[in-house]
């Protein structure tokens, strides 16, 4: 009787692992071509952007916007093309990952991929927005820079440095509230920053440079008047 | 061309009343009521006098002056000047005073004048500058006896100017220009030019009334074009030049951008052409040049020196994108010189502005970052120019300023290597 019991378990146990390995089987073959797929694909965009981006001119328009020498600071000694076509090639495979699994129909499995997939948008606008802090704030501490030369202005490069971090810091924050990181955190955070920047600054500028700010109010609202002497006439 | 050239339908009126002219003079202006009546009294005079027998017209292409510009033209009074006439004109100076059409600037004037050429088939055309103040009748003479007499199709203006007037035309515009064209023109953006209607037609045909040319950039254009597609061309001495200050506050950031920009684009739109020429030749000179007397000009040189240095202090990361190591270490060494001992040279100077001319065809950066950042060392070129020549006569810097432009021309190569 008990021979009985047990060959009756032991086949159940066998059949139901079976029928279950029979149900799942498909889903994880399913998984496995995925993630070969996605292995393929991430190779194909790496080459083809290694390839492509070089010959588009990329490595010339981050060289000039200043991605390669930021690449450089942080370590990465790569063409900004090849690292580009990298990045795009591990994000390629991080999407053919999350499909793979999906693909095992688990309810984990999916309430992560929902989850992913409904926060991807926030992920690249975060993203687009710090490339576009980083391009915007090189762009104007540039700018800055020439314009504060020319003008003869001693602390250029500080007033250039200012700029690009006070752009970084907006774009920052401007990426995190977009991602729901401590929403309220980095905007009050950001305002007493920029406010107390500003009023610094302006102390700054009102106490120890009142007699810079008076002359520069006084040239600015004096009346240019006829020297008597010709001048040089650059054109 | 000229049909494609939107004109007022009173004027297009006019122009089938008076079917076709010989010779044009073209005044573009905007709000220069207080010196325009001059210009056209000189310029009617010129006509009267040196081409009594000739169908002229007279053409104001106007900005849409608000302060009553148009009208002190058709008010001017053509008869005055008969009095210092030996021969009377054979029929009276003819007036078209119109607005022109497109992005404002003087470019747009200009094609609005190329455009009524065409359509009289004016066979010379000279156009002056509405602030003149030292525009006299022989002017007119100088600028459309060469077309008329000599056969040839462009006439630039040749000044008479004080040594430090026009440093950007001096040490950059004309050097660059007559090296990358071969053509000695002293004063490639004078603003006072002949030209024959075969060339006026053929500015025409040209597609850059859309682009920055229409603003600003014009004169250099004319200069180049005329030059790069084979016409005749020449200089003609007029005299000293005495006009208007255009803005008083115009920056000189602002200035320099403007005008290198315009040779700078025109490098790409030529470059098949000055890759092929091989150094420079002098071209037909009419007029009867002289030296200036030399009257005190005020020049900060501490100022210009300050800020050259501020500039290799602190625009390193800009300059490495333009300039060669070699040139920036020059660049740092000099900025270390005292204020007694600072010359640029001349070899350092060419090269500085070859490369940024092959930095902006790269586009290594945004144009008007780079030309800028151009400006600490032409202060540093123009503080070791006024230093060099402090004692030095007219002739003597116009030898200095030879010069260098002969130093453009022997690095010519470089910057065909550079190019790219």
């Amino acid at each position: 009787m008990w021979r009985q019991v047990l060959d009756d378990v032991i086949r159940k146990t066998v059949s139901g692992f079976a029928e279950r390995l029979a149900a799942f089987g498909p889903n994880l073959l399913a998984m496995v071509l995925i993630l070969l797929v996605g292995v393929l694909a991430a190779g194909t965009v790496r080459l083809l952007l290694r390839l492509t981006l070089p010959w588009l001119g990329f490595d010339r328009f981050a060289h000039r916007v200043g991605l390669s020498a930021a690449l450089e600071k942080g370590g990465i000694a790569r063409a900004p093309s090849r690292v580009l076509a990298t990045a795009t090639a591990w994000t390629v495979l991080a999407l053919f990952v999350l499909l793979a699994v999906g693909a095992l129909n688990l309810q984990f499995a999916m309430d992560l991929l929902t989850r992913t997939f409904s926060y991807l948008p926030q992920i690249l606008i975060a993203g687009a927005l710090l490339v576009l802090g980083f391009l915007v704030s090189g762009f104007f501490e540039r700018s800055v820079l020439i314009a504060a030369v020319n003008a003869g202005l001693p602390p250029a490069r500080l007033l250039a440095g200012v700029v690009r971090t006070a752009l970084l810091v907006l774009f920052v924050a401007m990426a995190l509230e977009h991602l729901g990181v401590g929403r309220q955190v980095v905007l009050v955070s950001f305002a007493i920053l920029f406010g107390g920047v500003v009023l610094t600054l302006a102390l700054a500028f009102g106490l120890a440079g009142r007699h810079v700010a008076r002359d520069l109010l006084e040239r600015l609202t004096r009346k240019r008047e006829p020297s008597g002497e010709k001048e040089l006439r650059h054109l | 061309m000229s049909e494609r050239v939107p004109l007022a339908a009173e004027v297009e009126a006019r122009l089938r009343e008076l079917g076709e002219v010989d010779v044009l003079v073209g005044i573009p202006s905007f709000n220069n009521a207080r010196t325009i009546g001059h210009v056209v009294l000189a310029s009617v005079a010129g006509l009267a006098k040196y081409f009594p027998e000739k169908r002229a017209v007279l053409v104001n292409s106007d900005g849409g002056s608000s302060d009553g510009t148009p009208q002190a033209v058709a008010g001017a009074e053509f008869t005055r000047s008969a009095a210092i006439l030996v021969s009377h004109p054979l029929s009276p100076v003819h007036k078209i005073v119109t607005p022109y059409h497109g992005i404002p600037g003087k470019g747009s004037a200009l094609r609005t004048i190329f455009a009524i050429a065409e359509r009289l088939k004016a066979q010379a055309c000279a156009v002056v500058d509405s602030d003149l103040r030292s525009i006299a009748p022989e002017w007119i003479q100088l600028l459309l006896g060469p077309v008329l007499q000599e056969g040839m199709d462009f006439v630039a203006p040749l000044y008479l100017r004080h040594k430090y007037d026009g440093t950007i035309t001096n040490s950059i515009v004309y050097p660059l220009t007559r090296a990358l064209y071969g053509k000695e023109i002293r004063q490639p953006i004078g603003g006072d030019f002949g030209f024959s209607g075969k060339l006026a037609s053929h500015y025409l045909t040209k597609p850059v009334w859309d682009s920055a040319v229409a603003r600003f950039g014009i004169d250099m254009w004319m200069t180049a074009t005329a030059v790069a597609d084979g016409f005749h061309v020449c200089q003609s001495f007029l005299g000293a030049k005495i006009h208007d200050a255009k803005d008083p506050g115009a920056d000189l950031a602002d200035m320099l951008v403007q005008v290198v920009s315009a040779v700078f684009d025109l490098m790409d739109a030529y470059e098949a052409r000055w890759k092929a020429v091989e150094g420079a030749e002098a071209v037909p000179l009419f007029g009867f040049p002289h030296g200036v007397g030399l009257e005190p000009v005020s020049v900060n040189v501490e100022r210009m020196l300050g800020i050259f240095r501020q500039g290799a202090r602190d625009l390193g990361p800009v300059w490495e994108k333009v300039l060669t190591a070699d040139a920036r270490a020059e660049i740092t060494v000099l900025a270390a010189a005292g204020a007694d001992a600072f010359r640029l040279p001349d070899p350092l100077w060419v090269r500085i502005v070859y490369e940024f001319a092959a930095a902006y065809h790269r586009r290594v950066l945004p144009a008007e970052q780079l030309l800028r950042s151009l400006v600490p060392l032409y202060l540093g070129w123009t503080a070791s120019f006024v230093r060099q020549t402090e004692q030095s006569s007219s002739e003597e810097v116009e030898a200095v300023i030879r010069e260098l432009a002969d130093e453009f021309v022997r690095q010519k190569g470089y910057l065909r290597k550079i190019w790219g």
